[in-house]
């Protein structure tokens, strides 16, 4: 026979405004199994508890009922204090007399009556309660980060200056990500490359950091601290360790009208190249798509001016599969293009460009070395126009949210642009000026005051072009919405910021979720923002949603330290809230008929097959088995398997059946 | 038939298969399951408009899969369960030779991709009689419908019959025989049956192959096999996927596509 104890708590005048809570703790004495029901003012507090525990002890309790809020407030701290006074944690359980009770029903007979019924429920369910031991499951101390940009970077030093061992992933040649593409970043001014360059060189010569550029993540599988993650590392072409990165083979290569993807096509690249001169690692790739070689089996050029013999045009995609304990996933983002606007002529005048185009021209490493010069003619553009929001904010375009950064780029790109050409004239159209954030006010002011940049608030309905200006038809909403017509030399569409290519296919293989936009989703908006819902997988800057760059930096830290927290013990301790599939005595072996069916219905893919072998080795059954380590406790399985083989611990059928049949 | 006989034969002698399950003349008119384990028990075998039963039930059963690998005279319907088993691996791929009997002509196919190659030939089509049925229940409103099942199912005596007739009702540990805890009791009354019943639809919607095996099965005559055509007719038209098509396990009810319809979850 059950020795239950049952405590009723007022939560104040939460509970004990609507319920009779005296009456309640009367009628429990009156339920089979009880052996002592009190109720309290306020059974978490320090008293509360200690009466608790004191009960367990003097009645010899082993299980308890608290009657009180939702489990997700105070199970924990009610399953401590009961583990601390000796009984098994699990053996204790909460009745939501709050949210389920008091919170939706008026005072009265009928109300006290439910709460009753639900502390009766969950007596029944203690008696059926099973003591349960957390899960303990080994930790690899290796993380990985996908996405070499400021983010990846920021995130790889934080865990390697930490003490344990970081792969950082980066799909193109080089890390660096869009920091490296822009001239000179807001609030500050200061240069771009200047202060990332030193940050990419630390993370290819820390100890504890394994670069992996021109590298894709192809499969994940596995759980929090033991996953397998097989990298796939495309082929350079060129061995990587005798490769000195002279840059002889780029200076021959006879193949030099390359759009570069660098300078946003605005300049032109070899076909074995380096995006950048700064890049990490200083070694080229060949672009097979456009080598004369891998097109007319005719060139190998750089092979013969290579003084290492590096080039191998015989190389393939290799895949590596590596063991890591944590995956930070930092794949950046994606800018609109131009051409998705028909109403600035789809893209096709070259003197319309987006704002990634804008930081090339502006950038002394840039295609003009920095130099103001328009993409069609090369001329000083005397008049630019900057279009903020353009796609973003506009549900025709797909895009209902704000991109963030616009507003401040848009800012620094009409002062860097005044800065240039003192003469010219710089408008902007913007729908409202978003710059909140330490120092950004202050610095769109200044482009207004003291630049003298013009801002119209209005939208721009039409681009067309006349006599080799672009004609921009516009409104000013504080004027009345009076028509503004400009005729300008070059325009800059500040295009939305979307979600990278294939971030939801990454999503899929990572088994995290992802929002409709494609950004990847935090496990709670406001108090796990860097944490996924999938155990171990971590974010950082604008995988997530639209971020600049002081942001992705702090989020990148936080994700770290996440790593870091969770690489700090040897094994990790899991809620044993997971499903079984049960186990029988030869020739039963289990009610499990290997049908499998659970396996696809199984979001964490739990799910493995277990042979049940004969003496001789021969394979009697193939029957399901759930890995505890990667079952997170959803349920989904319990309610697939037609024959009842699995149950959740703590929630099992006999329980369920059993609280119900009370009623 | 001769076709199916010959070959059949030559499997046996050539001890390629340890039997031949077919049909054979029963009692009247009715056609009975029919194992041949000699070459000379092979001209019992028939096939005629009088074969309707769903072989696959048999070749599940323990004492079945013992014998070695055994030769199928199958239906359409026999075709898809046996299909479908393999992709709930309850049959080995390559454990069975199928003999294809479809309008007369006989085709040997011995892997589940071969049998999704020939089933994805036809068209699945419900018999008239049972599309008419499915029509006229289709047609009460929902209260007229509640009515007519419980007035047909208060007849039913849970003999397990349409169960056991049932090549997708192979658990060996049905839910019906859970004890600890008995969701479902025992005795034959009103809403146990209607229990049994809903959870064998359930069970069987996205796995029936249609054969009509279980309202035939039915000593007292109750057209069950309309519970679980029905939700397998619902399935398709609700997410295109049938029992019985794809070697590969594919239902409806424990996988998600991201172009599911979902126009009727409210
Ligand atoms: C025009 C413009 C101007 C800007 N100016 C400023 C400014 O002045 N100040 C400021 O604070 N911010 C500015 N920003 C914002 C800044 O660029 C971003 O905040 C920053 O780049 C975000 O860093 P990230 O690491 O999250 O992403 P990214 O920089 O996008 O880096 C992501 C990296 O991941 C890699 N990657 C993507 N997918 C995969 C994959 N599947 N596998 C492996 N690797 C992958 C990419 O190749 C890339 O290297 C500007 C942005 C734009 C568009
Ligand atoms: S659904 Fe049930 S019977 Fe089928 S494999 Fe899973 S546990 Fe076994
Ligand atoms: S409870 Fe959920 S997570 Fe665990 S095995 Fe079942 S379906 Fe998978
Ligand atoms: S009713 Fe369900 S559990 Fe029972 S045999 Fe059929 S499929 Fe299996
Ligand atoms: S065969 Fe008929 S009587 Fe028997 S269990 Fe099925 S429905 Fe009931």
């Amino acid at each position: 026979m059950s020795r239950i104890g049952v405590f009723t708590c007022h939560c104040g005048e939460n509970i004990g405004a609507t319920v009779d809570c005296v009456k309640v703790a009367e009628m429990c004495k009156d339920i089979p199994g009880v052996v002592h029901s009190v109720e309290y003012k306020y059974m978490c507090s320090d008293p509360g508890q200690r009466q608790m525990q004191e009960a367990i002890k003097e009645h010899k309790l082993d299980g308890v009922v608290v009657a009180a809020c939702s489990p997700r407030m105070h199970e924990p701290t009610f399953r401590r204090a009961a583990g601390d006074a000796g009984i098994n944690p699990y053996m204790c359980e909460m009745a939501n007399l709050r949210e389920h009770c008091s919170w939706v029903h008026e005072k009265g007979e009928a109300t006290t009556q439910k709460a009753a019924d639900l502390i009766r429920v969950l007596v029944e369910k203690v008696k059926h309660n099973e003591p349960l031991h957390p899960i303990k499951v080994p930790v690899t101390r290796t993380a990985m980060v996908i996405g070499g940009g400021v983010g990846g970077i920021q995130v790889a030093l934080d865990i390697a200056n930490g003490g344990h061992k970081v792969v950082l992933v980066e799909k193109s040649p080089s890390i660096g990500g869009h920091m490296s593409q822009l001239s000179e970043t807001f609030p500050t001014l200061d240069c771009s490359q200047c202060i990332l360059t030193p940050r990419m060189v630390e993370a290819a010569q820390h100890p504890n950091i394994t670069l992996m550029t021109y590298s894709e993540v192809e499969k994940v599988d596995g759980f929090i601290g033991n996953f397998k993650v097989t990298v796939r590392k495309k082929a350079r072409k060129l061995d990587e360790h005798l490769c000195t990165g002279c840059g002889l083979c780029i200076q021959k290569c006879p193949n030099k009208k390359i759009s570069d993807e660098f300078n946003e096509g605005l300049g032109t690249r070899t076909a074995i190249y380096v995006p950048f001169p700064q890049a990490v690692p200083n070694k080229p790739v060949i672009d097979t798509l456009n080598c004369t070689y891998y097109k007319t089996g005719k060139c190998k050029v750089c092979e013969k001016m290579c003084p290492t013999n590096a080039i191998r045009f015989d190389q393939e995609d290799e895949l590596v599969t590596l063991d890591i304990g944590a995956i930070v996933l930092a794949t950046g983002f994606k800018l609109m293009k131009t051409d998705a606007f028909p109403e600035y002529g789809y893209g096709k005048h070259k003197d319309i460009i987006d704002g990634m185009q804008f930081e090339r021209l502006a950038s002394a490493s840039g295609p003009t070395s920095g130099v103001m010069k328009r993409p069609s003619d090369g001329r000083s553009p005397e008049t630019v126009v900057f279009i903020a929001c353009s796609g973003s904010r506009d549900r025709a375009k797909g895009v209902p949210y704000c991109s963030k950064i616009c507003c401040m780029y848009t800012a620094k790109h009409a002062m860097l642009y005044k800065h240039k050409v003192h003469s010219g004239k710089a408008y902007v159209f913007y729908m409202d000026i978003r710059a909140a954030g330490k120092d950004y006010d202050e610095f769109v002011r200044r482009a207004i005051e003291e630049d003298e940049v013009k801002y119209i608030r209005g939208r721009v309905s039409k681009i067309y072009e006349e006599d080799g200006k672009l004609i921009v038809m516009g409104a000013d909403t504080l004027m009345g919405g009076e028509p503004v017509v400009i005729k300008a030399d070059m325009v800059v569409l500040a295009t939305a910021v979307q979600s990278n290519d294939r971030s939801e296919e990454l999503a899929q293989t990572l088994h995290v979720s992802y929002d409709s936009y494609g950004f990847f989703a935090e496990a709670h908006p406001k108090l796990r923002p860097v944490e996924t819902n999938t155990a171990g997988i971590f974010l950082a800057g604008a995988c997530q949603a639209p971020r600049d760059i002081p942001e992705t930096v702090a989020q990148a830290s936080g994700a770290a330290a996440k790593v870091v927290g969770l690489f700090s013990n040897e094994e990790l301790t899991r809620e044993p809230i997971v499903a079984v599939v049960n186990r029988q005595a030869a020739p039963v072996y289990s009610t499990c008929v290997g049908c499998f069916i659970c396996q696809g219905a199984c979001p964490y893919q739990a799910i493995e097959q277990e042979e049940i072998m004969a003496r001789s080795g021969e394979v009697i059954m193939t029957l399901a088995r759930i890995n505890p380590g990667l079952c997170q406790g959803c349920g989904t399985c319990v309610a697939t398997c037609r024959t009842k083989a699995i149950d959740l611990q703590g929630f099992s059928n006999e329980q369920l059946y059993a609280e119900l049949m009370t009623l | 038939m001769e076709a199916v006989i010959q070959r059949a034969k030559e499997l046996l002698e050539q001890g390629e298969v340890k039997a031949v399950l077919g049909y054979a003349k029963g009692t009247g008119s009715a056609r009975r399951p029919h194992f041949a384990r000699q070459a000379g028990q092979l001209d019992k075998l028939v096939m005629d408009e009088a074969c309707v039963q769903n072989l696959a039930v048999y070749v599940t059963k323990h004492e079945v899969k013992k014998l070695g690998k055994v030769a199928v005279v199958a239906l359409p319907v026999t075709q898809r369960a046996i299909l479908q088993l393999m992709a709930e691996r309850q049959l080995r791929d390559g454990s069975l030779a199928i003999l294809a009997v479809d309008d007369g002509a006989v085709k040997e196919l011995d892997s589940a991709s071969a049998l999704e190659e020939h089933l994805a030939l036809k068209a699945q089509v419900l018999n008239a009689k049972d599309k008419a049925s499915l029509a006229d229940l289709e047609a009460m409103d929902q209260g007229q419908r509640w009515a007519y099942w419980q007035k047909e199912l208060s007849r039913c005596m849970k003999c397990y019959a349409c169960r056991n007739t049932c090549p997708m009702c192979y658990c060996d540990h049905c839910t019906m025989d859970c004890n600890r805890p008995q969701w479902v009791p025992v005795a034959s009354h009103g809403i146990g049956n209607l229990e049994y019943h809903m959870v064998r639809t359930m069970h069987l919607a996205g796995r029936c192959v249609e054969c009509g095996d279980c309202g035939r099965a039915c000593p007292v005559g109750i057209p069950v096999h309309l519970l679980t055509i029905g939700a397998e007719e619902t399935v398709h038209e609700l997410f295109g996927q049938r029992a019985g098509h794809k070697a590969k396990l594919d239902y409806a009810l424990s996988t998600f596509k991201t172009d599911d319809k979902e126009s009727f979850i409210r």
